[in-house]
Order: structure tokens, then C-alpha cells, then sequence
């Protein structure tokens, strides 16, 4: 950041661009003003999620605005870890998902590989085809899979989640490696090709190195496509008790005209946990690795 | 409670379904080898072993859909015609248009809201997401904090943010209308009436959206060198002058796939329509969720397939469009 | 090059197609053998393990099944958690797997919708499971689309309730085997605020005048449901459907008064909050801010906990300008039979379902599950008639009225939805809701084929 003096102090507050230590007080106020109003908008529903979580006899709504109710307790919480199966479907859910991950990080890796240094006939076909396949409909994809996935004896097992999973993740995880590799200039390899190095080698030990953020990024996008996921895990896993991942359990917890509020908020709340974690961990490759993929457009 | 057992189960599976796919993809690439290297003697055939396990995957649970779906919209498959149908041709694309895609609202205003639905999350996505990038674009205490806070939106699964915000819209008990009748105002209908519910529709995804968008300009403002704004000021350059001849054309590489993916995204939003409109008003429904209510809630299977194949021609025709505008298809190699 | 892609990819794409067009025909040879197993009339009872009733004593007897022959059954149940529903499917489970240790039970658990969709992807697909515990409405598309068989050869349906075995005749067959009869609303009261339960609607008005002010209302309903409409539809002496059971009747002048009713109580009376869903109308009464509330009988067991004593049960109070009592839809839980089972299968389900459905465990059902049995014998036990709550849900559903299950009930219920909003909303007169309700439902039905 630079230190030079803003002269031009009289714009609006967006006008600077470095601002730094010399910004006048009353700036640097309204700028804390709104980021902390914006927070609040931010957190404000997680919130009242926590306090319905909080709350006993399963109100999902009452007239008490106060963010702690009179009466709280952490029964829904200890309901939901310790008499419920919750702790199986989070294992569950984090098995398929760190699989999918894997998997779907090695796919991209090779395969934006192959987008961004070869120009092969139906290059552009192919990624042209990757984008539409994120304009798909999911509803419109339901029945079939259903039926290929009794067809191919997928039905039921997490091999056929993981494929499943790592398959949705795969086009945009393609873009935005294809994007990052393209900014990482040939010669490099190609230096590394003339000592010697064969080509598995100078992917391996040149570029994948150079490419962690965008690989970071890619494994967090397949963790929470997986994560996340409702449709994909009911259409495969839709009928098997044991493997439910946590989406499907949750919804287990609404009934036709009942819902365990307490409990099914105290449940969400703990299933934001892994995620948390890791976007706190990740956060730094995901803000410079989202933009240095495509600074070359 | 969780079992031993159980764990032991599951960690079994995961490693079976490694092998299955690891097995799998060193049988194709033996296949592929001798087949492209030594059979044709393909020079390019490296690309083609490189992309194979992705192509097959997606083949299997892409294509087969669609192809699947595509047949059915040929047909008159619906719940009196379910496991035998008729092939009635083009009758489905044509009803698309001319027959109530619900009960009674028709495709071209679907399509209307659709786009109207988009437009205005796009336009606060940018805003709200360019704005606080700008403000975060700084050294101060605290940034940190207000990143992880920030971010949450985005972190929460979308499912459960969308039920939070459904019960905030509620008129006894939501906290909008809970704080207009402190203020003395009369409550809004966000659920009942159909204006109202479309603003808590747009509300819902703003904030949802938002933090996306943040991330991704601030990244983008971040990689601006101050160079360049050193030497404008020197040149005497003002606030917005500044703004409008830097920062948004170099962050222009940064916004234009940003743009692209939310809008595809968010013209397929289900989750946020369909879940905020707990009362079914269909002046409420985009085009994914009448989609949705006409395979599942009516079981129209032949008529959703085609339905579903126009929306999927109006997104392809606008990305072919904005990539051709960008260039966003060039490699490497060029 | 290019060229040659292209043609790869087309032929990959016919290729899929044509797979495709084969596909789903594939699955019906397995269905076709396995049809005419309609299973043999019960095999003589042997050994009973249940007081003499009149429904064919239960058997497990050896010579009448397989022999011992691990059989699984998957059984897909809409009873969630939330109401001890799934609890007591599981415990009947777990009770007949102890008595016939060769059959295991996969109980899954889906919400109404999810299985009904569900079940038709599976029979799609060629893999349904092997019994439904399931919503009576659902007979309607299930047979439609012949997902499911009947079942008059297969039980005496004479030992159950008769307007819970009319729910599901359809064509002159019976497609289910009740287990469960009621689902119906009926009114609800806080006694600490209202010590009476009014038998009119003139004194329904009066009473919850007197109730309501700034703080409190007099009655609560959920009022973005058909569901809770038809009640004072058949009150004002309406019905949805023609006399031939498939056609809408929405535009009539019942309609419009049951419509005008609904609107007048709160605009006229405000009686009623000004926008109340489901879980508003329960969260109002549960906390002791609504005096009455118009819900259903799945409800009373989580009232029961709230209120205790002060919980009053009374029937919907008969309208004063027709002189008739409120009709709300009874309707039940049924077991549904899907197509496609060999006969070890359909042996043991047999078994089971009479099982279930046997006094003893009927009786369970309605202490765990404060439901009304299907079961004639159980009906009349003294379990229910001394029991306030019970006997209360039993009075109401006396003057309720099926619910019809057809196909084309879904496009009345879609076409009331939104025209009774719009008239709650004061958005639209009853009489524009009526006619907008008939063309929508009679649209709704050319769209059925």
C-alpha cells in the first residue's frame, strides 16, 4: 500500500483506493459505520437460527425478538449428538465429500492440463460444453439418473455419490484451472523438457506447485458441492438408512405438518462448522486464487 | 450415537469406490494408449488420454440424461401415460408456449420474471459486492474480522440460510415486520402478497449473493498495482476519474467471468424461489421452479422435458454470446 | 479433424439415444410374470397369537410361507420422528422380526411428497420397494399410473372402518389396507380463554370478539391451505366434485359463501390475524395468545403435552345461516402394495399388514400416536370413548367426509390454493375466486393426459 498523502480527501468515501493511516477519522469512522451495519445484515439470520436451536418446544417462531430466549437450554444440541444418528451423517457426509474432493481435484488437474497446453480438434467444443452443463436444470436430471444409476448398480453405494459429485464439480473446476495454468508462462516447462525432465515430470514438479492456490480453490468448491448437496444424495442414496449424509437427515427431521425445530436448528448450526473451518483456513488462496485465474480473461 | 462399526463400513466403501475409480481410469487409459498410439498413431493423443476419465464421467451422467430427457419430450409422458407412452413430436415445445406452463401463467412471462429475477440480483450483487471491496480495499483494524463475518452468507448451505430468511419474512413473527409495527407502520404480507414476496424473493439472494461477488472484485482490487493510481494523482486525476479509467477497466477480466457465472447461476436459482414462495404464488415462480412444479407437482413429464430444453437453449444462446464478446475461450498456447 | 469429432460425437449422442428409447421399455418383461401372483386365499389359521377378532387371525405358521427363507423387506414410511410416527412403525418391526426371525425390515423414512415421487421414479426404474405406509391421496396417482395393486382378494376389509376402506376404492377395487383413519380438523380450544367451545358460527363469532383485542386473538387456522377451507365448504352444504366423483364444482354459490365467511370473520369480525400460516396459527395458540384454533388430529399430541387439562376438543360449530355441521376431510394411513412382488414377498406382507392392523396393535397406536384406528373392534373400545381428547376427535370426524383420492383431486386443491389467498388477502371477491378457481381446475384436467 502506498503512503503517499490522498489529496483528493473530499470524495465520496468509495473514491479511495489506498486509503491507509492518513485517512481523516471521520472517514475511517463511517467506513467502520458501514462495514459493521453490513456484518450485522450478514449475521443477523444465523443468529436467530442460533436462538430457535436455544429455545425450547420446538417454536420455530415466537414474539421475542431477544437473540437468547428466557428460558434457553442446549437440549436440542445434545438431543441431535447424542440420541440421534447426526454424528453418523456428519461421517458420512465427510467420508463422501473428502473422497470427492480428491478425486475431483485429480480430474481437473488433468484435464484443464490438457485444455490449456494442447490445441486439439474439439477443444472448444469441449469447454463451450463445460459451461453449458452448469446451465442445466438439476430437476431436469433427476428421473434419469435415478434409472442409470439402478442401470449401472450405483444406487445406494458412495461410489456412486463420489463419481456423481465429482462430475458436477468437474466443468467449473476445469475453468478455473484451465485459467490459472494459462497465466503460468509455457517456457517454464519447456526449459524443464530440454534438461531432461519428461512430461509427467514437468507437471508434476513444475506446474501443480506453482498452481496451489487454484488448487485450493478447486478443492474447496468440490468439498462444498459435495457437502452441501440435497438432490444428487436423495436420487442415490435416497434409500439406504445407514449412509444418509446430513442433508438427507435433516430432512428427516420435518415432518408432513411437525418439525423438530429445535433440534433441526441445532443441527444446522453444527453442520456449519466444517465448512467454516475450512473457508477460515482457505480464506487467503481463495481471495488471490479466484481473480489470478482469469487476469488473462 | 456413531458405531464402530459403522465407521468401519463406510471407510471400506470409500476405499473400494478409490480403487473402483483408480482401477477404472488405468484401464481406460490402457485402452486409449493402444488404441490412439499404437493403432492410429495419433501425435495428439496425450489431450485425449488426459481428458478420457473426465469425458466418460461426464458422458454417463450428462449426456444420458439429456439424451433420456430429450426422448421424453417427444412423448406424451405423464402419469396416466407412465410406463408405456406415444410419440406426439413436437406437441410439448409447441404447448410450452401456447398452453399455461402452471396453472395459469404463461412461458413468456415466466420468462419475464426470470429475467427481471436476475437482473436486479446481478445489479445489487455488483454493487452491494463492488462497494464493500472498496471498503476493505484498506489497512485497518479489524479487517480480518469483518472478512470471516462477511463471508457468511456464503458459508451457511443455502437450504437452511433460505429457511432462516423465510421465517424472517413471516408476518407475525419476522423481525421486519416485528420492527415496522414498533416503528408504528402497518406490517407487510411478505408471504401473501405477490409484489412484496418478489422483493423478499430479491432480499433473500442479495444477501446470499453478495459475499461472493465481494471476494471475487476484491481479489481483483487487490491485484491493482498503486502505481497506477500514484501517477494519476500526480497527473491531478479526481476520485471517480480515477475509478472510472483504473479500476474498472483492469478489473474488468476479474468482473466478466464473475458476472457470467452468477447470472447463470442465479437465473437457475431454485433453492431462493421456491422456498420463499411457501404459498405457491405463481407470479412468484422463474423459470426453474415451474419447471420443477410441472415434472413433480403435476408429473407433466413430456411437457417439462421440452420445457426444460428451452430454458437450456435461452442460457446457451446468451453464454455463446458473452464469450464471444470476451474471448474467454483462449489457451496457453496462444 | 473437425469433421470427424464431429461425427464421433453424433454417433455417441444417437448411440445414448437410442439406448435411451430402449431403456425404459426393458424394465417391463420383470413386471409381467410377476402380475398374476395375486396370492391364494389365506391357507387355513393355525396357531393365533391375538384374542379372536373377526379378521383372519395372523398366522406363523411355517407351511403357509417359504421355508425360512431370509426374505428383506423394504418398507417406505411417511411417519417421521417428529410425532413418534416412525418410532412405532420401527417397534412393529422390530416385534414381528422377533416373532419371524427369517424377515428383516429396511425402514426408510420419507416426507410425503419425497416418497410419493420417490416411488414413482423407483417403479420407473424398475426397483420400487416392497410396501408403502403412506397418505390415502396418494392412491389416486399411484393408480394412474398402475404402480400398485388391489387388494380385496388379499384381505377382508369388512373388519375395518367403512369410510376408511371408501377412501381408497377407486374403479370399484380397493387399492390399500387402512391403518389409521381421521387426519381431520376439528376445533381446538385454550379453556383458560375460552371455558365453552361455541356450537354455532353466530356464537364461534361472538365468543372470539369477546377474546380478541390488540394482544389476542380469537381463532387462529392456517389460512394458506385448502385443507382448512373444505370444512366450511361442506358447512355452507358445497363439495368439490360432481356427482360422477372426476369433475370440478368449484363456481357454485356455496363456494362463494364459504368464501364470503372466511373473508368477513376477518375483516368484518377480525377475528382472525391478518396472515397466518401453519406454523403461525400453532406458534399463536401455543402460546397462549389464540383462544381457538381450527388444526388437525395429528396435533393433539403435542397439545396434549403443551395444555394438559385445559385443552378442549369440540367439533367445528355448524353454521347458523345453513344449519349444517362443518365437513372436514377425513382421510388415513394406508399400507399400498406395489406391483412387481413374488409371492414369498407378498406372503410375508400379507402377514405383516394384518399384523399391524390387528386390534392389539391398534390399540397401541392410539396411545402412542393419539390416532383414530381403522380397526372396526378398536373403534369402539372404552381406550377411546373415555378419553376427552379422543372421544372429541371421534365426535368430529362422525360428520366429516372422505377425502376423494382421484387424480383430478390434486387440480382442485392446486386450484383453490391461490384464489383462497387472494380472497384472504383482500385481493380478490369471492365471487372473481370462485369463477378464477373453476377455470383453473378445469384447465388443470386437460393437462391430466
Amino acid at each position: 500500500m502506498s503512503a503517499m498523502k490522498s489529496t483528493s480527501s473530499l470524495g465520496r468515501k468509495r473514491s479511495f483506493f489506498y486509503g491507509g493511516r492518513e485517512d481523516s477519522s471521520f472517514k475511517r469512522l463511517l467506513i467502520h459505520s458501514v462495514l459493521i451495519i453490513a456484518c450485522f445484515i450478514a449475521a443477523y439470520p444465523i443468529l436467530r437460527i442460533i436462538s430457535v436451536s436455544i429455545r425450547p418446544g420446538d417454536r420455530l417462531l415466537s414474539t421475542n425478538l431477544s437473540l437468547i430466549p428466557p428460558d434457553a437450554n442446549l437440549q436440542a444440541y445434545t438431543t441431535v449428538l447424542f440420541e440421534k444418528e447426526f454424528l453418523q451423517w456428519i461421517w458420512n457426509s465427510l467420508v463422501i465429500t473428502i473422497a470427492t474432493a480428491m478425486v475431483g481435484v485429480t480430474l481437473a488437474a488433468t484435464s484443464a492440463y490438457a485444455f490449456s497446453r494442447w490445441n486439439f480438434p474439439g477443444r472448444s467444443v469441449g469447454l463451450i460444453f463445460l459451461l453449458t452443463t452448469q446451465m442445466i436444470p438439476a430437476a431436469m436430471l433427476m428421473v434419469p439418473l435415478y434409472i442409470l444409476a439402478i442401470r449401472l448398480s450405483l444406487v445406494g453405494t458412495y461410489r456412486g455419490l463420489v463419481i456423481a459429485y465429482s462430475v458436477t464439480a468437474v466443468p467449473f473446476s476445469i475453468w478455473i484451472l484451465k485459467g490459472y495454468y494459462d497465466t503460468i508462462p509455457l517456457e517454464l516447462e519447456e526449459a524443464a523438457r530440454i534438461d531432461g525432465a519428461s512430461q509427467l515430470t514437468a507437471f508434476l514438479r513444475i506446474l501443480l506447485p506453482l498452481s496451489t492456490p487454484a488448487l485450493a480453490i478447486v478443492f474447496l468448491f468440490n468439498f462444498t458441492t459435495a457437502w452441501n448437496d440435497y438432490l444428487l444424495a436423495r436420487v442415490i442414496l435416497g434409500s439406504q438408512e445407514r449412509l444418509l449424509t446430513w442433508p438427507l437427515g435433516l430432512q428427516r427431521m420435518q415432518g408432513q405438518f411437525q418439525t423438530q425445530w429445535g433440534q433441526f436448528s441445532a443441527a444446522s448450526m453444527l453442520v456449519m462448522v466444517p465448512t467454516m473451518i475450512l473457508f477460515l483456513l482457505s480464506s487467503k488462496f481463495l481471495i488471490s486464487g479466484l481473480t489470478l485465474g482469469s487476469v488473462k480473461g | 450415537m456413531i458405531s464402530l462399526d459403522l465407521v468401519a463400513k463406510s471407510l471400506t466403501e470409500i476405499l473400494s469406490t478409490i480403487l473402483y475409480v483408480v482401477g477404472g481410469t488405468i484401464l481406460l487409459e490402457i485402452v486409449l494408449y493402444v488404441l490412439l498410439v499404437r493403432f492410429l498413431k495419433l501425435k495428439l493423443a496425450m489431450p485425449y488420454m488426459l481428458l478420457a476419465p473426465a469425458a466418460v464421467g461426464l458422458i454417463a451422467l450428462v449426456i444420458y440424461p439429456i439424451a433420456w430427457e430429450l426422448n421424453i419430450s417427444f412423448t406424451n409422458m405423464s402419469l396416466r401415460h407412465f410406463k408405456v407412452t406415444d410419440y406426439i413430436g413436437l406437441t410439448n415445445y409447441l404447448r410450452v408456449f401456447v398452453d399455461p406452463v402452471l396453472k395459469q401463467v404463461t412461458f413468456l412471462s415466466v420468462l419475464w420474471k426470470t429475467v427481471l429475477w436476475t437482473g436486479v440480483n446481478i445489479f445489487f450483487h455488483v454493487l452491494g459486492g463492488l462497494g464493500l471491496a472498496l471498503l476493505l480495499n484498506r489497512k485497518m483494524h479489524g479487517r480480518g474480522i469483518y472478512r470471516t463475518l462477511l463471508i457468511l452468507p456464503w458459508a451457511v448451505p443455502q437450504v437452511i440460510a433460505v429457511l432462516a430468511w423465510r421465517s424472517e419474512f413471516h408476518f407475525e413473527f419476522g423481525f421486519p415486520n416485528l420492527v415496522l409495527k414498533s416503528i408504528g407502520l402497518q406490517p407487510i404480507q411478505w408471504l401473501s402478497e405477490p409484489t412484496w414476496n418478489f422483493i423478499a424473493m430479491c432480499i433473500t439472494n442479495i444477501w446470499l449473493g453478495i459475499p461472493f461477488m465481494m471476494v471475487i472484485l476484491l481479489g481483483g482490487l487487490q491485484s491493482i498495482s498503486s502505481e497506477y493510481y500514484e501517477a494519476s494523482e500526480i497527473d491531478g486525476a479526481s476520485a471517480w476519474q480515477q475509478f472510472r479509467n483504473i479500476t474498472l477497466p483492469l478489473m474488468r477480466p476479474v468482473m466478466t467471468p464473475a458476472i457470467i457465472l452468477g447470472t447463470i447461476w442465479t437465473f437457475n436459482n431454485f433453492n431462493v424461489p421456491f422456498f420463499i414462495n411457501q404459498n405457491e404464488l405463481e407470479s412468484s415462480d422463474i423459470l426453474v421452479t415451474a419447471l420443477f412444479r410441472a415434472a413433480f407437482q403435476y408429473n407433466r413429464y413430456g411437457f417439462s422435458a421440452a420445457f426444460a430444453f428451452i430454458i437450456f437453449a435461452i442460457l446457451v444462446v446468451y453464454s455463446l454470446t458473452y464469450l464471444r464478446f470476451t474471448g474467454g475461450l483462449k489457451g496457453a498456447f496462444e | 479433424m473437425i469433421k470427424k469429432l464431429w461425427m464421433l460425437l453424433s454417433i455417441l449422442m444417437i448411440a445414448a439415444f437410442v439406448l435411451t428409447a430402449c431403456g425404459p421399455q426393458a424394465a417391463q418383461p420383470t413386471e409381467a410374470p410377476a402380475a398374476p401372483t395375486e396370492v391364494p386365499p389365506t391357507a387355513a389359521p393355525a396357531a393365533t397369537e391375538v384374542p379372536p377378532t373377526e379378521a383372519p387371525a395372523p398366522t406363523e405358521a411355517p407351511p403357509t410361507e417359504a421355508p425360512m427363507a431370509a426374505v428383506t423387506i423394504q418398507l417406505w414410511t411417511k411417519e417421521g420422528e417428529a410425532d413418534g410416527g416412525l418410532q412405532f412403525v420401527q417397534g412393529l418391526t422390530d416385534q414381528y422380526s422377533a416373532m419371524h426371525p427369517e424377515v428383516t425390515f429396511e425402514v426408510i423414512n420419507k416426507e410425503v411428497e419425497t416418497l410419493r415421487e420417490d416411488f414413482q421414479t423407483a417403479s420407473l426404474a424398475g426397483a420400487p420397494p416392497d410396501l408403502l405406509w403412506t397418505v390415502s391421496d396418494h392412491a389416486g396417482p399411484f393408480t394412474a399410473a398402475d404402480l400398485i395393486v388391489p387388494v380385496d382378494d388379499m384381505f377382508d376389509l369388512s373388519a375395518y372402518v367403512d369410510s376408511a376402506v371408501a377412501a381408497v376404492v377407486l374403479d370399484g377395487q380397493t387399492w390399500g389396507v387402512p391403518i389409521s383413519n381421521g387426519n381431520h380438523l376439528m376445533l381446538l380450544y385454550n379453556k383458560d380463554l375460552v371455558p365453552e367451545p361455541p356450537q354455532t358460527t353466530d356464537e364461534l363469532i361472538t365468543m372470539a370478539k369477546a377474546i380478541t383485542s390488540g394482544d389476542t386473538y380469537g381463532l387462529v387456522y392456517n389460512q394458506t391451505e385448502p385443507f382448512w377451507l373444505v370444512p366450511w365448504l361442506g358447512g355452507f352444504g358445497g363439495k368439490v366434485f360432481a356427482d360422477d366423483g372426476v369433475t370440478p364444482t368449484l363456481n357454485t354459490p356455496e363456494m362463494v359463501a364459504t368464501l364470503q365467511f372466511l373473508h368477513d370473520i376477518k375483516y368484518v369480525d377480525k377475528i382472525v390475524p391478518a396472515e397466518s400460516d401453519y406454523n403461525g396459527a400453532d406458534a399463536l395458540f401455543k402460546e397462549g395468545i389464540a383462544g381457538m384454533i381450527i388444526n388437525g388430529d395429528w396435533s393433539l399430541g403435542d397439545y396434549k403435552t403443551t395444555f394438559g387439562e385445559k385443552l378442549g376438543v369440540a367439533r367445528i360449530p355448524e353454521v347458523t345461516a345453513t344449519g349444517l355441521w362443518p365437513a372436514p376431510y377425513t382421510s388415513g394411513v394406508f399400507f399400498m402394495i406395489p406391483k412387481g412382488l413374488d409371492e414369498t414377498k407378498l406372503a410375508v406382507i400379507k402377514d405383516f399388514v394384518e399384523f399391524t392392523t390387528n386390534e392389539e396393535n391398534q390399540l397401541a397406536m392410539v396411545t402412542t400416536l393419539t390416532r383414530l384406528p381403522a380397526l372396526k373392534v378398536a373403534l369402539d373400545n372404552e381406550l377411546i370413548t373415555s378419553d376427552p381428547i379422543l372421544a372429541g376427535s371421534a365426535e368430529q370426524m362422525t360428520v366429516g367426509t372422505p377425502m376423494p383420492t382421484v387424480l383430478e383431486m390434486r387440480c382442485n386443491w392446486d386450484a383453490m390454493k391461490p384464489e383462497m389467498q387472494a380472497v384472504l388477502a383482500d385481493q380478490k371477491s369471492a365471487e372473481d375466486a370462485a369463477a378464477a378457481m373453476q377455470s383453473a381446475a378445469d384447465t388443470c384436467i386437460t393437462t391430466l393426459d
